[in-house]
């Protein structure tokens, strides 16, 4: 048993840090904007952002399903932002951003954290599996395109116009 | 608009697809006067590189006129003739404020495609794969540019549309590698590779003041082009490449190797043979004959300075840099911080890249252009397309 929860919990958390050329507190200012949220999570889940602070999450699931939950910030200091999902959440979750000041003129550290906690009825089922991506990959690509949007003011993508067809598959 | 589409191995097609619009504030849509083949198409072409999907446009050697612009686009305007590098860079990242442009931290719109296989996600890259970002390439009539303030520049009067789009890719990966030779006085230069690269790389070391330029390629037509630009020529089939480098250099061997072949290198005997069985079992996708010509012919100490593309090669003689204490440079170009003075170089005909331009074609005949190419017939270096007329 206690092998099944330390796996599941592995499974159901995840870390990703990157290095941003901007000091902290713009960052913090950039991240807290709504529409900041919306964007940099787009690849993951539909995320509305309300004049309180609070989120509205939609989730995708694999074959269409959908996962839904309210987040509101618990913390906010120099260093940490922090959040968690309420009641009524279909899979429970919290996330923490950190800053710190990077060495030399390399701008900002960003290590963004968020565990999942799957609800009683799929306890022991792999977190990655009721999403389309790995939470892994939901804060790596969250931070990649958080740098983009801190950076350059745009997010990079192709879409509606990938290189290949619509339905293009990999050969 | 009509564009050459990548349908699977070795099946390409000229097809319909969607024009491409505005995405992003700092996007241009250019509509493309030439576009070329590069080597590196190839690797796409033959399934040597995965995360092709079907239906991917082809192309990111171009250039051509804007014809709409986003809104934060400010350093070019509706109606200029630009040149774009083939990587896509933001101009604001720590990589591209240090020259590093290939390495662009913030255009790749799929980096978990690609950060298990490098480490870190590199700049998304036109027509190169959805590991490399999927963008759609230039062998179209119209072609969507992202950050165009950083990645477009104009070409001036007197740089003919041909001698701009080289400048695309050819022709600063090859300075770029000659560059990385931090060429000094007296300096000799071999390069593996008379294609259009090699061929850049011949005068970009000639421009940054080598003593003597030496060309390696088996082909004649090739070999005749080195010899144009004012290269020493050594023709791989007659001569033991090591050997005769040692013989022109009065034995010290040259001071810096440049490898613009890449992981299709052509060679002969036993070696040869291992490395074809080896990529035909997919055990390994490089051959790899130029690179171990080099590190073995590069003078002790010098620099070995590697363009060629590669993916995975086992048996590297490693153990042979170390002993010989050789510096290696290695990137996808920096093409951004070369191209300002390669248009100027082009203007004052020091650099004469249209040189490449041995074969034209319309967008509809772009397949059996790269068939030519691929197969090198009638001396073709380079197919050129002309995707904006009929």
């Amino acid at each position: 048993m206690s092998d099944l929860v330390s796996e599941t919990s592995l499974d159901a958390a995840a870390e990703a840090s990157l290095t941003i050329g901007r000091p902290a507190e713009e960052l913090r200012a950039l991240w807290l904007r709504p529409d900041t949220q919306s964007r940099i999570w787009a690849d993951f889940a539909d995320v509305t952002v309300s004049a309180d602070g609070s989120a509205d999450w939609t989730a995708r699931g694999p074959a269409g399903g959908e996962y839904r939950w309210r987040t509101s910030v618990q913390d906010i200091d120099q260093g940490l932002i922090r959040w968690s999902s309420g009641k009524g959440a279909d899979i429970a979750n919290t996330g923490t951003l950190a800053f710190q000041t990077a060495p030399g003129d390399r701008g900002t550290e960003l290590h963004l954290g968020v565990r999942f906690d799957p609800p009683g009825g799929i306890v022991g089922e792999a977190i990655g599996k009721l999403f389309h991506i790995v939470p892994r990959e939901i804060v790596s690509k969250a931070l990649y395109r958080f740098r983009a949007l801190a950076m350059t003011g745009e997010i990079p993508t192709t879409d509606p116009q990938p290189a290949a067809r619509k339905g293009g598959t990999d050969r | 608009m009509r564009a050459l589409c990548w349908n699977g191995v070795n099946d390409l097609r000229v097809e319909t697809v969607d024009d491409p619009e505005i995405l992003n504030p700092n996007d241009v849509i250019l509509k493309v006067r030439l576009s070329t083949t590069c080597g590196s198409d190839l690797h796409l072409i033959d399934g040597l590189i995965p995360t092709m999907k079907a239906g991917d446009v082809l192309g990111h050697e171009f250039m051509g006129e804007i014809v709409d612009v986003g809104r934060a686009v400010t350093k070019v305007k509706r109606g200029d003739r630009v040149v774009v590098p083939s990587f896509i860079s933001c101009g604001q990242c720590w990589y591209c404020q240090h020259d590093l442009y290939s390495l662009c931290d913030t255009t790749h719109p799929k980096p978990e495609l690609q950060e298990p296989l490098l480490g870190y996600p590199t700049a998304g890259i036109y027509a190169y794969s959805h590991a490399f970002g999927g963008y759609a390439g230039a062998h179209a009539e119209y072609v969507r540019v992202p950050f165009a303030n950083t990645d477009c520049f104009v070409v001036p009067d007197g740089v003919s549309d041909e001698a701009a789009l080289f400048i695309s890719d050819a022709a600063p990966t090859g300075f770029m590698g000659a560059d990385f030779c931090n060429i000094q006085r007296g300096d000799v230069v071999a390069i593996w590779g008379c294609g259009g690269v090699g061929l850049m790389a011949q005068q970009g070391a000639m421009i940054l003041g080598a003593e003597r330029v030496i060309a390696i390629d088996r082909y004649p037509e090739r070999l005749a082009q080195a010899q144009a630009f004012g290269a020493i020529t050594l023709d791989y089939t007659q001569v033991d490449v090591v050997e005769a480098l040692k013989e022109l250099t009065g034995g010290r061997g040259p001071d810096a190797c440049i490898d613009a072949v890449g992981m299709e290198a052509g060679g002969t005997g036993l070696q040869n043979a291992y490395d074809r069985v080896k990529q035909a079992l997919y055990l390994e996708t490089d051959r790899g004959t130029a690179l171990r010509q080099a590190i073995l012919a590069v003078r002790k100490g010098g620099t070995l300075s590697i363009l060629g593309v590669y993916g995975v090669m086992d048996k590297f003689p490693l153990g042979v840099l170390m002993n010989k204490g050789v510096t290696v440079r290695t990137a996808q170009q920096h093409g951004q911080a070369y191209v300002p003075r390669l248009l100027e170089h082009a203007q004052r005909g020091e650099l004469t890249p249209a040189a490449l331009a041995t074969h034209h074609f319309s967008l509809e005949e772009s397949p059996t252009g790269y068939h030519m190419f691929k197969h090198k017939e009638d001396g073709c270096l380079r197919a050129v397309f002309s995707p904006s007329t009929a």
